[in-house]
């Protein structure tokens, strides 16, 4: 049970409140409602390439890094395609240096051609040391586009090309600022070894001077439902065959989220999952197989991905998982495997929970899903499915027409 | 309220910790019980320590190959009876294979620790290495292996660790194909019958431990009938490589991976802690001189670092980095450059205040949550240390002073010493 208090700023920050008494540290977490998916098309990997503008001076502070490492903290931040986050950790009795850092970020960047010109330069090494300089590195890159027509998770936060990153221009920073970078679209999760009291008077001190901001926030399209089997073959330097298959299932705030989780979690987490026992131990054709969501807000996609072993039929391997999807679409999951997965999201949550950085993490996405509550409601809300939601989700989403499949072959 | 944003807030020195130090006892069979109570979820890691690592082998992959095999059958259980059990608990079981020991660590919720410690002392005492399994493990550990294969980062590692140590060293050993085609149950067998077998060393236990639960961990460990008799091993000789530069050529790369170092003492040396302040000045956080020369002014990378890593009988020092391919000259010039600065110029004080600074307060960081305690404690407990080293440790950063810096970087950090391995094109 997490308890918090919240509270809203004149300007429209809202400001959640965690105190542990049992810490030494005080952390400040910002969560601004903007990720890669408000991107235009065409200048894709900004709300990235943004995240790392924000390390890089702001209007009155010349060095972020410096002033908080000073006082004994440590910083860093992601970016997703739903949001942009940013953490700090402070010796509590120092904190107040963070709430200064961050609302300056806030109120207004420093910008800067210079900074902006070695910023693209880090990102595009980035994107060569996560993407393209790895065995099967590129995955990512290959299966949105296939598995989203129209939604912008069709790139991946890193962005479409390097093109997109060495493009950006200062003025595209100014405007990306502009629309997204206000106390409004943001959240302020403070949480640690600080009083209520404390933590108001230092946002009321720091933050209420930030004016609210027009926020533009561009419209997108919802993805269709998909109504044709997506299949696309790929061949690259590696040393085995590899296949994705990615379904569409229902958005974070959906009760089939809860439900396409625990399946993923049936099929594919470890060792007494049923994929890796069908088809790693008792008849092996993959060397590693797994299931996982890819964890979006909007609808997003449950993927199943295996290496296959050397002399496997990738017609036969992809069969053979089919027929393990169909089984949740006709058989009923026994009482003991349901439990079993309920069991570990049990101990996910609750080892999830340890230290007032993940408290204060979850606490803030959960605002942006809509109901902070949800951080002591999620483990009900997976107790609440039973076999008939299991099976039903299965057979809605493991058809055919729902799914995207890359084949990457060994050149 | 006007304020003036120019202006930092007064910071505050940190100057006390709040340490939870770990409660030990040594039951009468010899196995050392460490518990450290602290957190507020109701949750549980727990570490089985064996003298088992690759240094107490007698054939290459035999020590990582048994532990990786310890959750895969016993007499009683099937591996997937043992996988189904304690994910029916919701725990997660983690196997770690080292060259100084082994171990074994279970995370669990506190009211499930009961059940599980049933199917653990199953692994511990009576596992039976099904041939099946290792089959399947072997054959997707080479697949994994040339996967990694592929991976500059990964390459450089293992080049770097070879050439400083010595190829047949411990330190400088790493497992190839022919290796894992090599090993047969019998090899795992006989290595689970000398270390683990009635060989359990330490027990950590961290988390919310309560009486109840140390109870429990107390007739858990009193089922072993112990004999540990502690034979200290001659370690083997360090037999680095004579040459000091190696370039791996990897056509087709887009950056080349880095390591630039040397072997180094370990935690034991009355140098480490003040190496450990002169190793984050130059590459040991975000505001490094590598950092920010590097990264954040000419933006040659995403990242670069250096690290100091202690083992029970050595250590090594290195600067690790993928680089842009065509830049990759300027940035090696660059290194060179900081490292050279380093033991001819005296560091600014406030450099040294941040970097002390810093320091301390991620070593409060890592003392905050209750696994982290428990990996403060370990290193006590692996070099013979008392709670004592923790608080020198912050006297000792705070006192140290420039040109104490400047001398060590000159006494371990010349260029002739350092060893350069690169792979990319």
């Amino acid at each position: 049970m997490i308890q918090y208090n919240t509270f809203t700023l004149d300007n429209g920050l809202t400001v959640i409140h965690h105190q542990d008494e049992s810490t030494q540290l005080c952390v400040i977490n910002t969560l601004y409602n903007v990720g890669s998916k408000h991107e235009d098309p065409n200048k894709t990997g900004f709300a990235h390439l943004f995240e790392h503008l924000m390390f890089g001076g702001s209007v009155n502070i010349e060095e972020f890094d410096e002033e908080l490492q000073n006082a004994g903290g440590e910083s860093n931040a992601f970016t997703s395609n739903d949001i942009t986050n940013y953490y700090l950790t402070l010796p509590s009795n120092n904190i107040e240096t963070g709430f200064w850092l961050e609302s300056d970020r806030m109120l207004s960047l420093d910008f800067s051609q210079e900074s902006l010109d070695v910023q693209k330069s880090v990102v595009i090494e980035e994107f060569k040391e996560r993407y393209l300089n790895q065995p099967y590195g590129d995955v990512w890159l290959k299966i949105l586009p296939l598995a989203y027509k129209v939604h912008p998770y069709s790139w991946p936060t890193i962005g479409k090309e390097i093109s997109h990153i060495e493009n950006a221009t200062l003025d595209d920073v100014k405007s990306f600022f502009k629309s997204f970078y206000c106390p409004n679209n943001a959240v302020l999760v403070v949480a640690g070894n600080i009083s209520l009291e404390k933590c108001n008077m230092l946002c009321e001190k720091w933050f209420a001077p930030i004016p609210k901001q027009q926020i533009n926030k561009p419209q997108y399209q919802k993805e269709p439902k998909q109504t044709e089997a997506r299949k696309e073959t790929v061949y690259a330097e590696v040393p085995q065959d590899m296949i994705v298959m990615a379904y569409h299932i229902p958005a974070r705030t959906d009760k089939g989220y809860y439900v396409a989780d625990l399946i993923s979690d049936i099929l594919g987490a470890g060792k007494s999952s049923r994929l890796y026992n069908a088809l790693v131990k008792k008849n092996p054709m993959f060397s590693e197989l797994d299931a996982y969501l890819s964890g979006d807000i909007d609808e997003g996609l449950l993927l199943i991905e295996g290496k296959l072993l050397p002399g496997i039929n990738m017609d036969e391997a992809e069969l053979a998982i089919t027929q393990e999807l169909n089984k949740l679409k006709t058989t009923d999951v026994e009482d003991l495997e349901l439990q079993k997965v309920k069991n570990k999201s049990e101990t996910n949550i609750l080892f999830n929970d340890v230290g007032s950085l993940n408290k204060a993490m979850k606490l803030a996405y959960a605002f942006v899903l809509g109901d902070i509550e949800l951080v002591n409601k999620e483990a009900e809300h997976y107790l609440s499915v039973n076999q008939i939601d299991i099976k039903a989700l299965a057979k809605e989403i493991f058809d055919l027409n729902n799914c995207s499949t890359l084949y990457y072959r060994k050149k | 309220m006007n304020i003036d944003r120019t202006v930092a807030p007064q910071t505050e020195e940190i100057s006390s910790f709040n340490l939870v130090e770990a409660n030990s006892t040594k039951i009468e069979n010899g196995i050392n019980i460490h518990r450290i109570q602290a957190g507020n979820e109701a949750v549980l890691k727990v570490d089985f320590v064996f003298n088992a690592g690759s240094l107490h082998q007698s054939k290459k992959g035999q020590a990582s190959l048994t532990n990786r095999m310890i959750g895969e059958g016993t007499s009683k259980y099937t591996s997937q009876q043992l996988a189904d059990a304690l994910d029916f608990y919701g725990a997660y079981i983690s196997t770690r294979s080292a060259t100084d020991e082994s171990s074994v660590t279970l995370y669990c919720l506190s009211k499930h620790l009961s059940s599980c410690l049933t199917y653990i002392y199953e692994m511990l005492t009576d596992a039976n290495f099904p041939e099946d399994d290792l089959k399947i493990l072997t054959q997707n550990s080479v697949q994994k292996l040339a996967v990694n294969e592929q991976k500059n980062s990964f390459l450089v590692r293992k080049y770097f660790y070879s050439s400083i140590f010595g190829e047949d060293n411990p330190y400088g050993s790493s497992i190839n194909k022919e290796d894992y085609l090599n090993i047969n149950r019998q090899d795992l067998v006989e290595f689970y019958q000398t270390s683990y077998i009635n060989k359990l060393e330490h027990i950590l236990i961290s988390g919310q431990a309560d009486d109840s639960t140390m109870l429990e961990i107390e007739a858990f460990c009193k089922k072993f009938n112990n004999t540990i008799s502690r034979k200290t091993l001659p370690f083997p000789k360090f037999d680095g490589s004579p040459e000091r530069k190696k370039f791996h050529n990897k056509p087709g790369s887009s950056q080349s991976a880095i390591r630039i170092g040397r072997p180094i003492f370990n935690r034991s040396h009355m140098d480490f802690r003040k190496f450990q302040l002169l190793n984050l000045i130059l590459g040991g956080y975000f505001g490094s001189r590598l950092m920010k020369n590097i990264r954040e002014d000419k933006g040659l990378t995403y990242g670069i670092y250096s690290s100091l890593e202690s083992y029970k009988n050595g250590g090594c020092w290195y600067i690790e980095t993928e680089m842009n391919n065509e830049l990759r000259e300027q940035g090696l010039t660059e290194i060179y450059k900081e490292l050279k600065t380093l033991r001819e110029e005296l560091i600014d004080n406030e450099e040294l205040q941040t970097a002390k600074n810093y320091l301390l307060g991620s070593f409060l960081r890592s003392i905050d949550s209750p696994f982290s305690l428990a990996d403060r404690y370990k290193i006590l407990l692996d070099y013979n240390l008392e709670y004592s080293y923790y608080h020198e440790f912050i006297e000792i950063v705070k006192n140290t002073k420039a040109e104490e810096i400047r001398s060590l970087a000159k006494e371990y950090l010349q260029e002739a010493d350092l060893y350069e391995i690169i792979v990319g094109c």
